[in-house]
């Protein structure tokens, strides 16, 4: 292998490496990160569905699909927030509310708030302790809603 | 002059109506209350909706098979008497009736209409947490979501109808020196004698028909969210 040969070689390496580099930085667009988010709710409205019902005893309690449910919800839990993108605000297939950009503080919180709860919810779960998933789901749906009813247009 | 009118009092409001009155305001209290609480509350929400629905459904049976002043025919006027009344309202020497005057009747109908539409959106709601109505799972998610951004905005509609409602019952404790508020409660109003004499005798409500409509009620309830068939 000659000098030029590995040059050329090195600077498509490098070409590559900065291209890739340049896809990961761009924007992601708006409609795929507000399809993202309500993917992330969906799911975590899905997961968290039973365990309510299995609470609240409308179906029998099954103490493996609430410890499956709720460790997928915490994983979920984590994800709809990076598509709280700026660029999402003027997207109009969103019930999400100026205030989400306005008072971002306070909508982190809510954000953190949800994840510690749903956090509770998985440890009470892998416990095993019916009492505690119930006591925890509790917190759950009232961080659900505190954040849906601040942040989320009927 | 008001003060040279002989008064005497009359029976206004059978004792169905009265327990109804203040039981729906009681559960009312409590729906806001869960509703604002949510999570495991939102399970005594849903007991509160059927409870609100079976007391509509039994004031509006009792509308056709209750005493006299509870009936839709003595209090439904029509819209030139409503507004005629509503004129003559300046005055303190406006008319008295019995029941529920024409404007009010309107009113009774309005919230009874406002209260069966948050009890049916209810059934059919959800709140995209953990908890949705009893015939959710009837309709589409779509459908459900609508649903439920009816029985939000409705809170307001029926809220501003309440607030109506206690204002105009102030009205007439102030300018016409009338107690509705301790009539919902005893039963009794006491009215000029020529007002009383002119309207009649008043037919009695059966406790019995109470009891059957109010049975009756309750079952539909129970069948529309049980859905046993």
């Amino acid at each position: 292998m000659n000098i030029g040969k590995s040059m050329m070689l090195a600077t498509v390496g490098f070409g590559l490496a900065a291209g890739i580099a340049y896809e990961a930085a761009a924007q992601v667009k708006p409609e795929v990160l507000v399809k993202q988010r309500k993917a992330a709710m969906t799911l975590i409205a899905k997961y968290i569905g039973p365990v309510g019902a299995m609470v609240q005893g409308k179906i029998p309690y099954d103490a493996a699909v609430v410890a499956r449910n709720a460790s997928f919800a915490e994983a979920l839990s984590k994800m709809p927030w990076d598509g709280f993108e700026t660029s999402t605000q003027n997207f109009k297939e969103t019930r999400a509310k100026p205030e989400i950009y306005s008072n971002s503080a306070k909508f982190n919180a809510a954000s953190d708030s949800m994840q510690t709860e749903i956090g509770k919810l998985a440890a009470a779960a892998r416990s095993g302790d019916q009492n505690a998933v119930k006591a925890a789901f509790g917190g759950v749906g009232k961080t659900c809603k505190a954040c849906h009813d601040d942040f989320r247009n009927d | 002059m008001t003060t040279e009118q002989k008064m005497i009092a009359v029976r206004a409001w059978d004792a169905p109506v009265r327990v109804f009155h203040w039981l729906l305001i009681l559960l009312l209290g409590f729906q806001v209350y869960s509703a604002k609480t949510g999570g495991q509350a939102m399970l005594w929400h849903l007991y509160g909706g059927y409870a609100v629905l079976t007391l509509i459904l039994f004031r509006l049976l009792w509308g056709f098979a209750g005493g006299t002043h509870a009936r839709f025919a003595d209090f439904v006027a029509g819209p030139s008497a409503a507004w005629r009344f509503a004129k003559s309202l300046i005055s303190p020497r406006s008319a008295y009736f019995i029941g529920h005057n024409p404007l009010g009747g309107w009113m009774v109908l309005a919230m009874l209409a406002s209260l069966a539409l948050q009890a049916i959106t209810g059934l059919f709601a959800n709140d995209d947490i953990a908890t949705e109505g009893p015939l959710a799972v009837l309709i589409s998610k779509k459908l459900s979501d609508q649903m439920t951004s009816l029985h939000h905005w409705n809170l307001w509609i029926l809220a501003a109808l309440a607030v109506l409602h206690v204002v105009a019952v102030f009205y007439h404790r102030l300018v016409k020196k009338e107690d509705l508020i301790q009539a919902m409660f005893t039963g009794v109003k006491r009215l000029p004698e020529e007002v009383v004499a002119a309207s009649g005798t008043p037919r009695k409500a059966s406790p019995w028909v109470a009891l059957v409509v109010f049975a009756a009620a309750n079952a539909a309830v129970f069948l529309l969210v049980k859905r046993p068939f």
